[in-house]
């Protein structure tokens, strides 16, 4: 049952990947793990206890839910809520000023990633 | 080099380590990221094995206190045995410190009426003539106070001094701190457990009773009674309250858990 209480930020590193890699529509648990594990996903290396555990509970805190459609009887689709749409902004949010301030010290070149 | 469907058979077996809620509601799904990841040609097979394992091992542990925080850490579990602990530890104070009370009080008999017997007749003649017309009588020979248990009597003057007794305690007569008999001026009689060999862990200590000695020729009278079998019983009721609190905690608990275990969230 979702409880509709947004998750502490910052996320965890498992939290924020999944949410980063739904932010692009429906997908399954391996697409999910693969998205992590790239550089623009969080290079994240989820394995699929810690990626099924954190859906578990990012059900019932209502950031994800079960999209219903499936290609497969054994792959599940998992979708973003608007509670987890509207977390995953306030991450990203969080990150760019973090990024921002580190390039006015000069920590990351202007311009760069 | 193992096949794809002997590892997917090896990970379908370490599956069944999790907990049951978590098992039938993720385990399929799971089987299946595994399938995937063994089809995945950008995956090296050395990368996945170690990624798997580790994952396997951390989020056992992580599941496994997830389910027993679901199953008792409940707010409602832990409210309901708190507030269970702390009225049974209530009671176990209460069995402990009533029956204690009860004994100590019960320890002054007879020794208040005999006190008080006594200082009516020396309230009458005085200390000193009380005691020359025989008012302490010794009629069971000189009590020794570290070894018997029977009641005896001491016969003090106003200044505090002994001087009668049918009790000893290590061949002289002892005597209670000034205070008690500062006490007993001001409010007549004091009852008192008494130490008489201050300092000694096992020493003998006395249940005693003062009265105050009015009259021409005032003084105090003692009468006294060794505590060691109300001590004794004291313990006893102590010990018996200690099981009795650790019998409830026991009870309480098991209690919570079979409570926890039954009403834990089942798989969606």
């Amino acid at each position: 049952m979702a409880t509709e209480t947004a998750p502490a930020s910052p996320l965890s590193p498992a939290v924020f990947s999944i949410l980063f890699s739904l932010a692009e529509g429906e997908k399954h648990g391996y697409l999910i793990m693969k998205d992590a594990r790239s550089p623009e996903g969080g290079g994240v290396r989820l394995g699929p206890g810690t990626l099924y555990g954190s859906i578990d509970r990012m059900m019932r805190d209502g950031l994800v839910e079960e999209s219903g459609m499936s290609d497969d009887e054994r792959r599940r689709y998992y979708r973003l809520t608007k509670l987890g749409k509207s977390v995953l902004a306030g991450e990203l949010a969080r990150l760019d000023a973090a990024v921002k301030s580190a390039r006015r010290m000069g920590l990351i070149p202007h311009g760069g990633r | 080099m193992m096949t794809p469907d002997r590892l997917e058979a090896m990970y379908a077996l370490a599956l069944g380590l999790y907990p049951a809620r978590f098992r039938e509601a993720y385990a399929p799904a799971m089987r299946q990221s595994f399938r995937d990841a063994l089809e995945d040609r950008g995956l090296a097979r050395g990368t996945l094995i170690p990624l798997v394992f580790r994952d396997l091992v951390t989020s056992l542990f992580k599941e496994h206190f997830a389910m027993l925080y679901e199953t008792f850490g409940r707010p409602a579990i832990i409210y309901n045995a708190l507030v269970l602990a702390a009225l049974s530890t209530g009671l176990a104070l209460a069995l402990n410190t009533i029956p204690q009370q009860v004994l100590r009080q019960g320890a002054n008999d007879p020794q208040i009426q005999m006190a008080s017997d006594l200082a009516v007749v020396l309230d009458k003649y005085g200390v000193n003539d009380g005691l020359r017309q025989g008012a302490l009588i010794n009629s069971g020979g000189v009590v020794d106070m570290d070894r018997s248990l029977a009641p005896f009597l001491i016969v003090y003057n106003d200044e505090g001094q002994p001087l009668g007794s049918n009790a000893q305690l290590n061949g002289q007569t002892p005597t209670p701190p000034a205070g008690v008999f500062d006490n007993v001026r001001q409010h007549g009689e004091e009852r008192v457990s008494w130490q008489p060999v201050p300092g000694r862990e096992h020493g003998v200590r006395i249940a005693a009773v003062i009265e105050r000695v009015n009259g021409t020729q005032p003084g105090f009278v003692l009468a006294g009674r060794n505590m060691r079998e109300v001590e004794a019983r004291e313990a006893q009721v102590g010990q018996l309250a200690l099981l009795t609190w650790i019998g409830m905690m026991g009870v309480i608990l098991s209690g919570t858990a079979v409570y926890g275990w039954w009403t834990r969230p089942k798989a969606a």
